[in-house]
């Protein structure tokens, strides 16, 4: 594959859509092809990541690895699709094993040039960084979605209910202290101007214990994220209930629904009393789309939470593949 | 912070648990791989039960105030024991002024006579503030028998008070509810006390025949701004567990055998292997108890609602 073919190929990812043809001719200089036989391991489980793959040609399937030799299916990614970018964003090793399932060609961007592509400040990598928070809410919803299928029976009836009056009722309250803020490790690498920029571009509130703040299948009027406390987002049904996550300081919830227009793909309920910054969909809408310093650490923000949150959800898989 | 380790199941040598594997027990004590801070050691500590040794109801007790890296000693028994429980504890201690490094502080704690052992991965913050409340709770002869300084020690006493027979062996059940229900005194106590600031609970529990965990936090996420200990404290405490038939090496890796019923489990601050796909997070808030049974091990998870 010549670079030009290479570029081709790239101008119809749709994940690099808005990229201009210089943009595409650069990366497609650092994309390195190979061709997999059907059955050839791409990567372990845990293995340390040293770059993603674009996927040309053929099939990929991604498999979770759990104790007692249990193997589970999670996933397969076809052309146009990537894989193993979580762990190059985050720096673990890779959250599944990847192996090909037919003959595929593949082509493998490097930690280094995936972290410089999302290092720039232009609007193509604005927009690239808003593509790669809806990839990672689809897939998010993916995994979700095996989850409850492994439960069964219908979704508990929870949207009428709490979710509904809480935003309204929410006990609005001051900003915290910002020394405690500087500190959290969220907000480290941050600018400090644009860190309090983004701060104080939704309002907080206090929460007590068993507040039900987003209902699963009902629209989501806000993104929320705890400064203080902790939010359990659980799968319930009838027979049972499953917790993927637990949102703790620093950790945001609630912004699936923002992101791709679809309702909530959890519940949230607060399991200590939370302090939460709140951003109704007015302010949550103009950070996710505008392209100035606010944003980016918004959008860091976000990125960082999806990549921990689909890290987090493939905790309670391993667990029902184990049945322990 | 501290680091824990238990083990229940068939005979390991306990080398294998605290040396031999790449994450193991001791070299989470110079190089933990969970933690946003370094620790400040101030001991190791272990309780051994064998069934091939005399009297095995009671367990080999090993500690030392020496860091577990550099001690040859401990190298030279783990090498000999091969038990079929194991509790074993790093402390790591903030430095302070009041910071007392002391053979007394060293978990696990077993009071002489009593057949349960307690370790403890986490801390009570403002102790000094709720230590004299919680005398009521715990039973008199039991708070006399207190002999160092840490939370820890008191949570231990606390459990104990709660035990129909302190000086029994309890059933796995009665453990797991005087446990949950020490918990909810110390909640009890914090609020009548003023204290809601996030304290982990990270506890192991163990009889040589069962073992009690906790995952847990109370006023998890609420941090004074200038809290020494915030960084270490913002993650929910870690707490992992591997369960199958044996803990053996294969393909050159340390792991966890398949195994059905289980007839082996362990239960860590980290994986005790830097590849974590034959181990399993604990939840956070919740409790595991295990036991072993003629059939197996009997194992459960559930939620800690205190």
């Amino acid at each position: 594959m010549s670079d030009g073919a290479t570029a081709g190929f790239l101008s119809t990812v749709p994940l690099l859509e808005g990229r201009n043809e210089s943009d595409i001719a650069d990366l497609a200089r650092v994309l390195r092809r190979r061709t997999v036989p059907a059955g050839e391991t791409l990567w372990h489980q845990g293995q340390e990541a040293r770059e993603l793959l674009l996927i040309v040609e053929g099939a990929v399937a991604a498999s979770l690895h759990a104790p007692g030799g249990q193997v589970v299916e999670i996933g397969r990614a076809g052309p146009g699709e990537m894989v193993g970018e979580i762990a190059l964003l985050d720096g673990g090793g890779h959250t599944m094993s990847v192996q090909a399932t037919e003959q595929a060609t593949v082509l493998a961007l490097g930690k280094a040039d995936f972290a410089a592509l999302l290092a720039r400040q232009d609007p193509a990598t604005f927009s690239l960084k808003r593509r790669l928070a809806a990839l990672f809410t689809a897939r998010h919803r993916e995994q979700l979605r095996h989850l409850a299928g492994s439960l069964g029976g219908d979704e508990a009836d929870l949207a009428g209910e709490d979710a509904a009056r809480t935003f309204a009722e929410l006990d609005y309250c001051g900003p915290p202290d910002s020394r405690y803020l500087r500190r959290m490790a969220t907000f480290h690498d941050f600018d400090p101007a644009a860190l309090w920029g983004f701060l104080t571009s939704g309002r907080y509130a206090r929460c007590p214990p068993g507040r039900t703040l987003l209902a699963e299948g009902a629209p989501s009027t806000a993104c929320y994220l705890t400064i203080n406390g902790a939010v359990e987002k659980v799968l319930i049904r009838r027979d049972g209930r499953i917790r993927v996550g637990l949102a703790g300081p620093g950790k945001a919830f609630g912004y699936e629904p923002l992101i791709d227009g679809l309702p909530s793909p959890v519940t949230a309920i607060t399991r200590e009393r939370s302090l939460l910054l709140v951003l109704p969909r007015g302010p949550f809408e103009q950070l996710f789309h505008r392209e100035d310093a606010i944003s980016r650490v918004f959008l860091d923000v976000i990125q960082r939470d999806l990549v921990a949150t689909l890290r987090q959800s493939l905790r309670p898989h391993a667990r029902l593949a184990a049945s322990v | 912070m501290c680091r824990i380790l238990a083990y229940l199941g068939e005979p390991l040598p306990a080398q294998n648990l605290l040396f031999d594997t790449d994450n193991s027990l001791v070299r989470q004590s110079y190089s933990p791989r969970m933690m946003n801070t370094f620790l400040n050691l101030a001991g190791f500590g272990m309780k051994a039960w064998d069934p091939a040794s005399l009297r095995p109801e009671d367990p080999f007790s090993y500690r030392a105030t020496t860091l577990p890296s550099f001690d040859r000693n401990l190298g030279f028994l783990s090498s000999k024991l091969a038990p079929t429980c194991l509790v074993a504890h790093v402390r790591g201690v903030t430095y302070s002024d009041e910071a007392v490094v002391a053979d007394t502080n060293l978990h696990p704690f077993q009071f002489a006579g009593a057949r349960v052992a307690l370790t403890h991965n986490g801390h009570l913050r403002q102790f000094p503030r709720m230590r004299y409340t919680l005398v009521e709770h715990v039973r008199p002869e039991l708070a006399q028998r207190i002999e160092g300084t840490t939370d820890s020690e008191w949570i231990y006493a606390l459990v104990m008070s709660q035990l129909d027979d302190p000086y029994g062996v309890p059933e796995t059940r009665e453990l797991a509810d005087a446990t949950a229900q020490a918990l909810r005194i110390l909640r009890s106590v914090r609020a009548a006390n003023g204290i809601d600031t996030s304290s982990p609970v990270n506890l192991c529990l163990s009889t040589g025949r069962a073992l009690v965990a906790t995952r847990f936090s109370f006023d998890y996420g609420w941090y004074p701004p200038e809290d020494e200990m915030l960084e270490t404290d913002l993650p929910f405490v870690s707490l992992w567990y591997a369960i199958g038939g044996e803990y053996a090496q294969h393909n050159g890796g340390w792991q966890m055998t398949a195994g059905d019923p289980p007839r082996s489990v362990i239960i860590a601050s980290e994986p005790l292997t830097i590849d974590h796909s034959s181990w399993l997070e604990v939840p956070e808030y919740s409790m595991l108890t295990a036991e072993l049974t003629p059939s197996g091990l009997e194992f459960e998870t559930r939620d800690l609602d205190v």
